[in-house]
């Protein structure tokens, strides 16, 4: 038995679709903010799994790609929890059920 | 040497000067200082006139060429911004400069006490630029910006006093019509891209590629699209010079002030159309049909725009008149390839008939706006100067012996008549129209300057001398119409200066045309003695006419009766042919978009809101659900990808 | 068979951790669960050859995002309403979705054969400075995404601080310094 490319890629699956789940199901904003961050990693797993069944010169793509994305998350997170911050001003709360105007 | 783009950028520099004079005096009551400004208003063309009197003195024969820079740069058209100063634009340059410049001294008299000094100066400036840059520019692409340029200042210096509904009307037909016109020039110039590329533009590269043409045989192929795009740049000079169809607008164009009309529309502008088929000469030679479609049209614009002239009691619509059927003259001139003589007929006109509007001007000035020949009268006393300086001008342009206008109308009579089997028949159509030329205009100036003084009292006590900034112009410009003809005097042997100025440039397409006529050989004396005569007998009928007392004036200047049906004809064909086509078109077109269009438009609208209102019934509220919802959709897509991916 | 060891024991982890990060109650317990499944999957980028993008997730992931975030829980007090019920009735609607996905692009990856190559060079630090800052004009031209990443940051930084201020220039900010 060695390791196989694909159960990286199971791995990377199995963490998305928690990242996934925590995102829609869980009703505080933090959650929220954790899924989203749980949803990247396991894109950042993916590319590096993916990068390492490539030959060489295509491979380094995917060992720079993650650099990006944990600079994006960096900003999202940034952004996100000054929203948070902002929003919890004038709501006093947490739950994003409460946060919702969109209703038509 | 000095750099050939200081002829433009001087009235450009002028412009923006007197733009920001008059943009930060445009709050304040009072408006400029006009010394200040006039000062600036006349420097600028000065110093053009002199970098160009310069450039003149030492001008080699083939001329000066000068290119700073790349103007379009794409894969379809290349131009370059060049400058070329060779005999043409020596001369049309010499006088535009030296006439801009007299003109503008004159204009800061004229408009003393004008509100908006600053902003006529500027446009004055403006257009001295463009004009430069018609006449300098050494590829069409160049020429149609200057063209451009002037047609937009004739606009703006028409509409001066927009405060008048009338000047602004006559401003936005100007536009109009010659609007029509560029379209031509614009069309021309695409079929000459069409035949050879963008280099073509060029004008010594379409000298260059029409005689490679002529002598490789291979130029019948062209032909077709060489003689459209000269047929339609002809038709672009109509509308600029003011020839049937496109002259309706030069008439109205008197609203303008007078220092605008004598430079603008009688001696610069309205000659640029003369002076393209100058510079193509090359083209229309080898297009001989154009060629007498160019005669043709001169001939009857001479002598329509003559008899439209014998009705009109406005001086300026008499000088107006006179402009185009003078302007007839140089098309028949170019019409028989004699573009020399064309050109030196635009010489001498720009002089006599600047002379003539600025005479006018003076006696507008004095008599405090009245244009109405019917009240004037008996002003030679009063005015004696101005009356001389017309007097003069008169002279000049009946063809009076040793006069500017008797040398170069006296060449297009005698080229007329040999240049062919029609020319007999065209020299007497063009003699007659002499006559009646010496007939309106003698009218003109027995009307204003003989006879008694019949306008209002009040005009009367005050009618004096015009101010010397405005007489020394006109004195100048008088000299001007008494010996500029001496430039080409046809009789005096070894007179020939102009022709040999001009012979570089179309020298060669002139001898082109000639190939196979035998010159007739009759004495040039035979052609003067009977231009003296067609000028003495108008004088004589028009003294027999005309030299009684005129019936009070009644309302407006406009003309009467047959007189306003041959005035009016071309308005009325414009009217038919374009005008009312347009509007038919027009309501077509808006009963379109407004009722159907529209109504489909409402109906799409009305149809899309009732989907809407019934959709939003199935609309979620909590995002999540949403989102979640939109998983399955994606899922769904997935299944599809997988089954057309062939993993099931 | 040692790399499989290494990666089922990390892989266990990382994934398990995620599940206390979807279970957990109060949103504290959840970002150190999240903290624990980053730093192993930090774990997994080094067994995989890839130890820069391993120690930049420690370090940037694990270390800066996931303070600054347990911070804010602490300073807002996240547990606020945390008697709100953790699984509500949306829930029955997320989780077929969510697992349907799941299972068909699991499907898919396993109907889609994937191997190692043994090429693959090693995502060293030289490999990942030379790539990123390979300015020729016929390389990668990653800088110019690095710059582009750098003006984001830079925006977002600001978007922060604009968005967390007390709204300066209104009216109720204006009575406040009154009152003051």
């Amino acid at each position: 038995m060695e390791l196989q490319a694909s159960y990286i890629q199971i791995v990377a699956l199995a963490l998305f679709t928690i990242g996934l789940a925590v995102t829609l199901t869980r009703r505080n904003v933090f959650f929220v903010l954790m899924g989203i961050e749980l949803a990247l990693n396991a894109v950042n797993l993916s590319l590096i799994g993916f990068a390492k069944t490539l030959p060489a010169a295509a491979s380094v793509a995917g060992q720079i790609l993650p650099l990006f994305t944990i600079a994006v998350a960096a900003a999202e997170a940034c952004v996100g929890l000054a929203m948070i911050i902002l929003i919890f001003k004038s709501q006093e709360s947490v739950d994003i059920d409460n946060y919702s105007n969109m209703k038509g | 040497m000095i750099p050939l783009w200081l002829i433009p950028l001087f009235p450009l520099v002028g412009t923006i000067v007197l733009a920001i004079i008059a943009l930060s005096s445009s709050d304040s009551k009072q408006g400029p200082a006009e010394s200040i400004t006039g000062a600036v208003a006349v420097l600028f063309p000065i110093l053009s006139f002199l970098s160009v009197v310069t450039l003149s003195v030492g001008m080699p024969v083939e001329g000066i060429r000068g290119t700073i820079g790349t103007w379009i740069d794409t894969a379809a058209i290349q131009v370059n911004i060049g400058f070329l100063f060779d005999g043409l634009s020596r001369v049309m340059l010499l006088f535009i400069t030296g006439i801009g410049s007299l003109i503008a001294i004159y204009s800061v008299g004229y408009m003393h006490k004008d509100r908006s000094f600053a902003r006529f100066f500027a446009y004055i400036n403006l257009f001295l630029f463009s004009m430069t840059i018609l006449v300098l520019g050494d590829s069409l692409l160049l020429t149609f910006l200057g063209w451009e340029g002037v047609g937009l200042c004739s606009y703006l210096l028409i509409g001066f006093w927009h405060t008048d509904l009338k000047n602004t009307k006559a401003g936005n037909k100007a536009f109009i019509v010659n609007r029509v016109g560029d379209v031509g020039f614009l069309l021309g110039m695409l079929c000459l891209v069409s035949i050879g590329g963008s280099a073509l533009l060029s004008y010594d590269a379409l000298n260059a590629w029409l005689l490679n043409a002529l002598s490789l045989g291979s130029i019948s192929n062209a032909m077709p699209l060489l003689s459209l795009a000269g047929l339609l740049f002809f038709f672009g000079c109509t509308g600029k010079s003011a020839q049937i169809p496109l002259l309706t607008w030069l008439p109205d164009a008197m609203a303008g002030p007078t220092p605008v009309s004598a430079l603008i529309h009688a001696a610069t502008m309205v000659t640029s159309g003369v002076y393209l088929l100058a510079r193509l000469s090359n083209l229309f030679v080898l297009i001989p049909a154009v060629l007498n479609i160019v005669l043709f049209v001169g001939l009857l614009t001479a002598f329509w725009a003559a008899i439209a002239g014998l009705f009109q009691n406005d001086i300026k619509k008499v000088l107006a008149y006179s402009t185009i059927s003078q302007l007839g003259y140089m098309f028949m001139a170019a019409g028989v390839a004699a573009f020399d003589v064309s050109i030196f007929h635009v010489f001498t006109h720009a002089f006599f008939k600047a002379a003539l509007f600025l005479g006018a001007g003076a006696v507008i000035h004095s008599l405090t706006g009245e244009q109405d020949m019917r009240r004037m009268g008996g002003l030679l006393k009063k005015m004696p100067l101005t009356s001389l300086v017309m007097i003069f001008g008169f002279l000049a342009i009946i063809g009076f012996p040793g006069f500017a206008g008797f040398w170069s109308k006296d060449l297009i009579l005698e080229r007329l008549y040999v240049s062919g089997p029609m020319g007999p028949y065209v020299y007497a159509i063009a003699l007659l129209t002499a006559v009646i030329t010496a007939v309106y205009m003698g009218r003109l100036i027995i009307m204003t300057f003989f006879g008694k003084y019949r306008g209002s009292k009040e005009n009367e006590a005050h009618i004096h001398e015009a101010p010397a900034s405005m007489l020394i112009p006109m004195l100048l410009l008088s000299v001007g119409s008494a010996f500029a003809g001496f430039l080409w005097a046809g009789l005096i042997p070894g007179a020939e200066f102009f022709r040999e100025m001009l012979a570089p440039v179309v020298g060669a397409a002139q001898s082109y045309a000639m190939l196979g006529h035998t010159a007739a050989h009759l004495s040039p004396w035979i052609f003067a003695a009977l231009g003296t005569l067609a000028a003495i007998i108008g004088m004589l009928i028009a003294w027999y006419l005309f030299m009684r007392p005129v019936p009070e004036a009644k309302g407006g200047s406009e003309p009467q009766g047959f007189g306003a049906s041959w005035t009016f004809a071309f308005d009325k064909l414009h009217e038919y042919v374009g005008i009312i086509p347009t509007k038919v078109v027009a309501w077509l077109l808006d009963v379109v978009v407004n009722t159907i269009i529209m109504k489909a438009q409402w109906l799409t609208g009305g149809i899309i809101e009732i989907l809407g209102d019934g959709i939003r019934a199935f609309q979620v509220r909590k995002v999540r659900l949403q989102a979640a919802l939109s998983f399955i959709g994606m899922a769904l897509i997935t299944i599809l990808v997988l089954i057309y991916g062939g993993l099931l | 068979m040692l790399a499989l060891i290494y990666f089922i024991i990390l892989g266990v982890i990382a994934v398990g951790s995620a599940l206390c990060v979807l279970l957990s109650r109060h949103p504290l317990y959840g970002a150190l669960s999240l903290v624990v499944s980053m730093v192993s999957l930090a774990g997994i980028y080094g067994l995989l050859g890839s130890p820069f993008v391993g120690v930049v997730q420690i370090m940037v992931y694990a270390g800066a995002i996931m303070m600054l975030l347990t911070f804010v829980i602490m300073v807002l007090n996240g547990a606020r309403d945390s008697k709100t019920p953790m699984f509500d009735k949306v829930s029955l609607f997320v989780f077929p979705a969510i697992l349907l996905l799941a299972a068909l692009l699991g499907f898919a990856l396993i109907s889609t054969p994937l191997a190692f190559n043994a090429e693959t060079l090693r995502g060293s630090v030289a490999l990942t400075s030379e790539t990123l800052f390979n300015t020729n004009n016929k390389g990668p031209g990653y800088f110019l995404l690095f710059e582009v990443i750098g003006l984001l940051l830079l925006s977002a930084m600001i978007a922060a601080v604009l968005l967390a201020k007390k709204n300066l220039g209104s009216k109720e900010t204006e009575e406040i310094t009154e009152v003051h």
